[in-house]
């Protein structure tokens, strides 16, 4: 019961998120990515790799709007629709859990991700972290 | 936003052109309003609290077709319309390169900054762009764009081309007429460079408006005046009067500031029909927000400055007969306005998808005197 109870409040809390994130490009990319161009990725100003996201909701989305994408989630989301509505740009698509995130940034070659850092794998190079 | 995405998932980025992706996204607006003080009416809005005639909801569907090639559709209703769905934007596009889009069909004409997504409340922070400026009466236009985005160091640049006419209906003085505007030109251009951002947009084009059954008092319609006019030999002064292919420009400049927390933003616009009885429209607004967190209040400032003609009449004076001048005259003077206005509200993010707002609204009718007040609530949800 108590289990239960712990679990409960694990999943309802909005757990407070000050992990480093660690941005995470296939193997074989050898770009040297600064914050200026991860936003500038993050926003469509720039196409060169292939930017995606977590899912809305997953614990390091909203710290990495902040930090990766450059504005609350909120503001970025404002900013999305003002390109959507007018068939401007799309936002990076969005992956369900960081095991995809993993999966689809070690797949692609031209893919820009990123997960917690303690969750980084050999199948990917970090490039830049966040802290 | 809520995307379904048929045929091919995602997570193979890389596929083939075969498979087509379509993309539903969609907004809304439940504006709700009322004047504060009765035989008050402001923006579509009477002293009676009532939630149709800013609301509105939108469906947009956009089809990547492979190679390059997409096609957008808007499908919009507004609650003035009585929700009556029609497509707002309706148009195929072609990336020449990364940097190059070209766009043909139905499109937002690109007066302003936020022309673009108008419509989109939850883009911005107000209940309504300043409509002072943004009260323009089209927004849309049939035609062909070319958008383009560099990087100048370390500025952002996205100019756009626009060609093309429109040929709908407007509101004059309360009543729908036709309204063609033709052979629009017209280029914008905004750089960004970190916080601050710059717009220029300049457009030109040939204005007719079918002003005919416009009402100047109980029974004399402006088609009826300019006809008299016509029968005492005064075409010249009707073809000074007639918005009839007339030489239109529009000229905008904006500036935004926006560091995350401080938000400032304003626009200032100059409007001229030549040889026509329609005033030259100078307007302006300045908007100041700072959001603490979710919660983001702003006040805003609106001029609206519109200068009448008197130009077109001042030669007649002495000799058009009083029954003919006076109407000529009203015609063209009452095209004279100069409004401030003052706005105060706050937008407030209550959930990942949707923003709860509240304005208040007061105008000031530096010619006649006239005060009205308005307050508006609304929530705005992108999907």
């Amino acid at each position: 019961m108590l289990n239960r109870i712990l679990l409960l409040i694990c999943l309802t809390v909005a757990w407070p998120a000050y992990a480093d994130i660690a941005v995470i490009v296939h193997p074989s990319n050898t770009a040297a990515i600064d914050i200026d161009e991860l936003n500038r990725l993050y926003t469509g100003r720039s196409s060169a790799l292939t930017a995606v996201n977590l899912a809305e909701g997953m614990p390091i989305r909203s710290e990495f709007d902040e930090k990766g994408a450059g504005r609350a989630s909120a503001q970025l989301k404002a900013y999305w629709s003002k390109l959507v509505f007018t068939g401007k740009g799309t936002p990076p698509a969005e992956l369900a859990n960081e095991a995809a995130m993993l999966e689809h940034v070690a797949a692609n070659p031209d893919a820009i991700g990123y997960v917690d850092a303690a969750s980084v794998n050999g199948s990917v190079k970090v490039i830049l972290t966040l802290e | 936003m809520i995307k379904f995405i048929c045929a091919a998932v995602v997570a193979s980025a890389v596929s083939s052109a075969a498979v087509a992706d379509v993309t539903i996204n969609g907004f809304a607006s439940i504006n709700a309003g009322a004047t504060t003080g009765s035989n008050e009416s402001l923006y579509g809005y009477d002293d009676k609290f009532e939630l149709k005639n800013e609301s509105l909801f939108a469906i947009q569907l956009q089809s990547d077709l492979g190679d390059k090639l997409s096609v957008t559709g808007q499908l919009l209703g507004r609650g003035a319309d009585d929700f009556d769905v029609d497509f707002e934007w309706a148009f195929l596009s072609y990336e020449l390169n990364d940097q190059t889009r070209v766009s043909a069909g139905r499109l937002r004409t690109p007066f302003f900054k936020y022309s673009d997504f108008l419509d989109v409340g939850y883009a911005y922070d107000w209940i309504r762009p300043p409509q002072s400026v943004y009260g323009l009466g089209f927004a849309n236009i049939e035609g062909v764009s070319l958008y383009r985005t560099d990087q100048l160091g370390r500025m952002d640049s996205s100019l756009q081309f626009v060609l093309g006419n429109y040929d709908s209906t407007t509101s004059f003085s309360g009543t729908e007429i036709d309204a063609q505007i033709d052979s629009i030109v017209g280029a914008t251009w905004e750089l960004t460079q970190g916080s601050l951002s710059g717009r220029v947009a300049y457009l030109v084009g040939e204005t007719t408006f079918d002003t005919a059954p416009v009402q100047l008092a109980p029974g004399v319609t402006l088609g009826g005046l300019f006809g008299t006019l016509e029968q005492v030999g005064l075409s010249a002064l009707v073809a000074d009067l007639a918005i009839q292919e007339d030489d239109s420009s529009f000229l905008g400049f904006g500036v935004t500031y926006d560091n995350g927390d401080w938000i400032i933003v304003s626009e200032i616009t100059n409007i001229e029909v030549d040889n026509s009885f329609i005033a030259e429209q100078d307007s302006y607004y300045l908007s100041v927000g700072h959001r603490f967190g979710s919660f983001t209040p702003y006040i805003s400032y609106e001029k609206d400055d519109n200068t009448a003609q008197v130009d077109a009449y001042s030669a007649y004076q002495s000799t058009l007969p009083a029954q003919l001048f006076v109407p000529v005259k009203g015609l063209v003077d009452s095209q004279a306005a100069d409004n401030d206005t003052w706005n105060l509200g706050f937008r407030y993010d209550f959930h990942p998808s949707a923003a709860f707002k509240a304005q208040f609204t007061d105008q000031d009718n530096q010619l006649t005197g006239d005060r009205r007040s308005l307050i508006s609530v609304g929530i705005d949800l992108v999907f």
